[in-house]
């Protein structure tokens, strides 16, 4: 059957296909991108709230942990009949799993502030949005991006599995390769999936330096 | 001259449940000194100073800032109208050297410009480099972020500064120099300073007037000298052997100068006036037309002439400042195996001399 050596194959369905998996690599991209979004907007106040109520903090961490536990196809058989198929649940999903990070980490994040930096605040007559705005949240900011970056890049190996709840992404291209024994496609989809993780995971990284630096947190 | 009062408390008590903190405290401070709050850990001299601009709200009593009742007035304001500078600190990391400075100006949003003029002016005038502006605070060593920390407390031009043990996280040398810089910017700033520390020496080097705390209750108020003179045993305990060397820290060359002593201009004849002042006193000094001092003579070398002979004439020893303190004075003394110095105003006038026994005389009384 091998006729083609396999570089062969994967680089004639990058060339020949790269419609599709442009597509795909789109979808995966919103996928993510929206789930991020989410998780931020909802992880970093959920977080901070937290962050001002012990019994709060520990019922909150714990629901997240327990779900976090979940495999993620069992989950989708949690939101399947609740929600169908399609991008609603798959972004859920993602959802559930990306804000643990950032919850975690705003919540710690804002907990290790230390005291006297508040105090020393405080004692200016800084009020308390000011204290927050000011102090809280900007030393907290490296502890909480560090969540995000992990939520994203989870996210991305996540989102792969969004085809099982009928969600378009590369997990379409790993299966369809995978089903229809289709070499090219499936190390494409692979290849291309790992090279954009990894790449985007740097790109954070190096903006979690930078936002370090401007925080002064490390030697410029 | 009577002095306007600052702050003043009235009775303040604080409760936490039962535990009394601080137990109906009275006391004020004048405008212009600095009043020293100390006493052993736990005494409540920190509570009292946050009490002041209401960090921890009193249970009972009335503390007035500037004639008013700090409780009707707010909070906030308050806190942005008193300078507060702690112990650790608490420079914050995120922000350059500038923004912390400027801190209270940007609470109080004031335009830009201003922000930046007034960094300028207050790096300079606890003396750093004004390039120290754009650091951040990691790359300052532990005194130099304690200047600024200074300067941060200073920037809203407050009346009022309260400074919670402000040197205690600095090496002893260092430490040292920020009190005598602190007493030098009061020279010009002449804020109304409470000042609570642990360090005895401490007290009596930026004092004016020193309150000591035991189980929160104010035990005694009084200057550095009225303190050393206490009876009581835990005062006693408290400051420890030889505070009243540390006490002499405090007291300036200028109240221990002699200063009717024979002297007589160069080239002018002895007259009985003079030598009448000698007393117990063996030496004659000699000054110029700007009262700069020549030297002295002693009177076994005159041996009943007139004219004193350029030759016999000794140079006096190095001089030491009016403003300088009476330990200095001595060490100095002991140093150079004298019995007296000369006493020289900043603009080289001689005033007179210090001696072991002017010294003395001074603490007996």
């Amino acid at each position: 059957m091998r006729t083609n050596p396999l570089w062969m194959n994967v680089w004639n369905y990058l060339v020949s296909k790269a419609d599709f998996w442009g597509s795909m690599l789109a979808s995966h991209f919103m996928l993510v991108v929206w789930s991020s979004c989410i998780v931020i907007i909802l992880g970093v106040p959920l977080g901070l709230l937290i962050s001002r109520n012990k019994r709060l903090r520990d019922a909150v961490l714990g629901v997240i942990g327990v779900l976090y536990t979940i495999p993620i196809l069992a989950l989708f058989g949690f939101l399947i009949p609740l929600m169908g198929i399609g991008l609603k649940p798959a972004l859920i999903a993602l959802s559930i799993y990306g804000i643990m990070p950032v919850i975690r980490n705003t919540c710690v994040g804002i907990e290790q502030v230390s005291a006297s930096f508040k105090e020393a605040a405080d004692g200016m007559g800084a009020n308390r949005a000011q204290i927050l705005f000011r102090v809280e949240l900007p030393l907290a900011f490296p502890v909480i991006f560090a969540g995000i970056r992990t939520a994203i890049v989870m996210s991305f190996s996540v989102a792969t599995y969004a085809v099982f709840i009928g969600a378009a992404g590369m997990g379409t291209i790993i299966l369809i390769g995978m089903r229809t024994y289709n070499e090219g496609m499936l190390v494409s989809g692979t290849v291309l999936l790992a090279l954009t993780t990894v790449l985007v995971d740097r790109l954070l990284g190096w903006l979690e330096k930078g936002v370090q630096k401007k925080f002064g947190m490390v030697e410029p | 001259m009577v002095e306007a009062i600052e702050v003043e408390l009235q009775s303040v008590s604080k409760f936490y449940g039962e535990d009394k903190v601080v137990d109906a405290v009275s006391l004020h401070v004048n405008q212009g000194e600095i009043f020293v709050l100390i006493g052993p850990s736990g005494c409540g001299k920190t509570t009292t100073l946050k009490m002041i601009n209401q960090l921890i709200p009193h249970t009972s009593g009335r503390i007035l800032v500037r004639g008013k009742d700090v409780t009707e007035l707010d909070p906030v304001e308050l806190r942005r109208s008193i300078g507060y500078v702690i112990q650790y600190i608490g420079l914050l990391p995120h922000l350059t050297i500038r923004d912390n400075i400027t801190f209270v100006l940007q609470l109080k949003k004031y335009n830009k410009k201003m922000q930046r003029e007034r960094a300028m002016e207050l790096i300079e005038t606890v003396g750093l480099p004004v390039s120290y502006l754009d650091r951040h605070p990691r790359e300052l060593s532990g005194g130099q972020q304690q200047r600024v920390g200074v300067a941060r407390a200073l920037a809203a031009d407050p009346e009022i500064l309260l400074m919670d043990e402000p040197f205690g996280a600095v090496d002893p040398i260092t430490r040292e120099q920020l009190q005598l810089e602190l007493l030098r910017l009061q020279e010009t700033i002449k804020k109304t300073i409470i000042f609570v520390t642990h360090d005895m020496q401490e007290a009596f080097k930026v004092g004016d007037r020193i309150g000591i705390m035991r189980g929160g209750r104010l035990v005694t108020i009084g200057t550095a000298m009225d303190i050393v003179r206490e009876r009581d045993e835990f005062i006693r305990n408290f400051i420890g052997q030889g505070a009243i060397f540390s006490a002499l820290d405090t007291i300036p060359a200028a109240r221990a100068i002699i200063d009717d002593l024979p002297i007589v201009q160069e080239g002018a004849a002895l007259d009985d006036d003079v030598l009448s002042l000698t007393g117990d006193w063996e030496n004659i000094f000699i000054v110029d037309g700007q009262r700069r001092c020549l030297g002295y003579i002693s009177l076994s070398e005159i041996k009943g002439q007139r004219k004193i002979d350029r030759e016999k004439v000794t140079a006096c020893p190095p001089p030491c400042r009016p403003g300088d303190s009476l330990k200095k004075v001595i060490e100095e003394m002991l140093w150079g195996n004298r019995a007296w110095l000369p006493v020289v105003s900043e603009e080289g006038y001689f005033l007179g001399i210090v001696s072991f026994q002017s010294c003395a005389s001074l603490l007996v009384g």
